[in-house]
């Protein structure tokens, strides 16, 4: 077990990166508490796996340092690293048993039968993978053989952390939902840290306890699920994270507030102004779940048209266009009682809208 | 019901009755006749060429050194071919070059190639004696001995196939997932226990594919054996089809060497089929 730092770490894959887009992750301090579980998130080719290679120690990052426990590891070989990987696609020794995958790690580390016995018996009893000990691994379900994956990892005494690179994407839906919460299970019982790569912002808000959003090789916020969820750092993190996406709403400034025609929601004009040509966009973030659509118009803020409604079981989507032509989505539970055309109010609580100056959060004024 | 569409398949479908499907059946009937030098043409005379291929000694000796001869170059060539697709997989300095160098021996004509060969073993002119002379061996009898003859076929086959097996089995390297490699460095495996591990298990299908298309090949060896050795001295290395060749196109028996042909046709097959079965079942796993 460790607290893992990364130190300004980055990485280019180019040997003489000349600006700050060369870079496959741009340099990043972070700190990974021991025992937590962690998600990389962000769209394809944002750096997640990069920064899991270098953590591996797979790919040595071009820039910073990489600590486990105040111990510089940047240049420690991977196999010295404490470090267990789960890949995507499930990665088993083909010609082994069940039995054999699971003690592999322990032989090359040379270890002794009677302890690699005892360490595998431990470790398929926490995986329920009992009953399969004597089988032949490749004959296994893929989320078998994913779990076969991660015991390589857990059968070790040594691990750090283990490294999850998108290990749900081959499952099938329903087993990927129970092997999310086994993942868990195991982060509680052995309290070993896990960092997991994904896209998908579900799996990585139901497994996370901190989730970092990443774009372009650039962190954009590291946070709880709930911080992500109700103060996005940016326009991205807001867009990202949530389904759907947080709405925004472009305001102007007016007599020393923000406002816009499209709903009666000011801001306070943020004291200096930026003048000339440097004019900053400012925007007002409302996540869908947050609009309230009343059938009184007299006390909201605005009111909509239904252009669109989406069922998703309990909950439904419903698409408003406003008078002045701005679309927004809002959430709702009564959407089985609406029809297209149907105009209602909308209400948001003022501490729900965030202020956004050019695509960041503007903390002051909300 | 036959409609215009089906007038399009017939240009193949006469091909291969031309090219295939008649010489076969004609072959069929061939081996029931006594077809040879004094009584050309097709007469009857049953199953009698068939009784006289079980007792004929030369025929089941020839097969027994062709399957030595076969398992023994397939092995090597697969065993230095991937050793030589190993070394050029990784990013090595000229191994392009080193790519292209390998091949030359599959491009020539083993016609030729058996030609130079044969001088090469010559045995008062050829250079191997001469070098090897200067290292004080003897003499090695290469074209005349029984044994000498035989390995001299076989260096002569490993050298002109391997190529062929390094090709194949680069080309499996290079398509190799990069995860298990990943996975194997984590686990702690080193080199020697990750080519075991998880290069040989996941080459194990282009192997099987590489070991059955060269066993086919060279049970079928013929060239080298006519120019090399002639199947020489005595019997020590002919093979079922230089016999056969001798059969049908010297002593031109032809009833008799459709009979053998057919014959060996069989045995192939079925010995054919039976390891590329235990071949799957023992690399692959396919058990059930």
């Amino acid at each position: 077990m460790a607290k893992i730092v990364l130190e300004n770490l980055g990485h280019s894959y180019l040997s003489n990166p000349k600006g700050e887009h060369d870079f496959a992750l741009k340099p990043v301090n972070l700190t990974w508490e021991d025992g937590k579980t962690y998600a990389l998130l962000g769209p394809s080719g944002c750096g997640k796996t990069t920064m899991l290679n270098i953590i591996s120690g797979l790919v040595p990052p071009s820039h910073g340092r990489l600590l486990f426990d105040d111990q510089d590891v940047t240049s420690v070989p991977t196999s010295a690293r404490n470090i267990a990987q789960v890949f995507q696609f499930p990665v088993i020794y083909s010609t082994k048993t069940v039995r054999q995958n699971l003690a592999f790690p322990l032989e090359c580390r040379g270890m002794t039968p009677s302890k690699i016995k005892q360490r595998v018996a431990e470790v398929a009893t926490l995986l329920d993978l009992d009953y399969a000990l004597d089988m032949p691994a490749r004959k296994l379900s893929a989320d078998q053989k994913q779990l076969i994956s991660l015991g390589r990892g857990l059968v070790r005494e040594d691990v750090s952390a283990i490294l999850l690179d998108e290990p749900l994407t081959v499952i099938d839906p329903q087993m990927k939902f129970m092997l999310r919460r086994k993942l868990r299970e195991i982060n509680r019982q052995t309290g070993m840290t896990m960092i997991l790569v994904t896209h998908d912002q579900s799996e990585a808000m139901s497994f996370a306890d901190e989730i970092v959003v990443m774009k372009d090789g650039l962190v954009q916020q590291s946070g709880t699920p709930e911080e992500l969820f109700s103060q996005p750092q940016n326009d991205f993190v807001g867009y990202f994270i949530g389904s759907p996406p947080m709405n925004m709403i472009t305001l102007e400034p007016n007599l020393g507030s923000l406002s816009t025609e499209a709903i009666n929601l000011t801001k306070p004009l943020p004291a200096a102004m930026p003048v000339g040509n440097n004019v900053s966009i400012y925007q007002m973030g409302i996540r869908p779940e947050h609009i309230v659509m009343v059938d009184k118009e007299s006390d909201s803020i605005g009111k909509g048209t239904i252009i669109k409604i989406e069922h998703l079981g309990v909950d439904g989507v419903v698409t408003l266009k406003l008078p002045t032509g701005v679309i927004i989505k809002a959430k709702t539970r009564k959407h089985t009682e609406m029809t297209l055309g149907d105009t209602f109010g909308i209400r948001v609580c003022k501490k729900n809208a965030l202020l956004y100056i050019d695509g960041t959060l503007s903390s002051s004024l909300n | 019901m036959l409609s215009s569409k089906h007038f399009f398949l017939l240009p193949a479908l006469l091909t291969l009755v031309a090219i295939i499907l008649f010489p076969l059946l004609f072959t069929v009937r061939v081996s029931f006749s006594s077809w040879d030098v004094f009584q050309s043409g097709l007469d009857f005379i049953g199953g009698s060429n068939y009784v006289r291929v079980f007792a004929d000694d030369r025929f089941w000796q020839s097969l027994q050194r062709l399957s030595l001869l076969s398992i023994i170059s397939v092995s090597l060539q697969y065993t230095l071919g991937f050793a030589l697709a190993l070394a050029v997989w990784k990013q090595v300095r000229g191994g392009r070059l080193l790519r292209v160098l390998f091949l030359i021996p599959m491009m020539t004509t083993p016609v030729v190639m058996s030609v130079i060969w044969r001088t090469v073993f010559h045995e008062s002119l050829g250079p191997v004696n001469d070098i090897l002379s200067a290292f004080g061996v003897g003499p090695v009898p290469w074209l005349s001995s029984a044994t000498g003859a035989f390995i001299s076929v076989l260096i002569v086959e490993v050298w002109q196939w391997t190529p062929f097996m390094f090709l194949l089995l680069l080309a499996g390297l290079v398509s190799l997932p990069k995860e298990p490699y990943l996975a194997a460095a984590i686990d702690g495996a080193g080199t020697w226990r990750t080519f075991w591990q998880v290069t040989f298990p996941l080459m194990a299908p282009i192997t099987i594919g590489a070991l059955i298309i060269r066993l086919i090949e060279a049970s079928k060896i013929m060239d080298t054996v006519y120019v090399l050795t002639s199947g020489g001295p005595g019997t020590a290395t002919e093979t079922s089809s230089y016999y056969i060749y001798i059969r049908g196109l010297r002593d031109f028996q032809i009833g008799y060497s459709a009979a053998l042909s057919l014959v060996y046709l069989v045995i192939m097959i079925i010995s054919l089929t039976i390891i590329a079965k235990l071949l799957l079942r023992t690399l692959v796993g396919k058990d059930e």
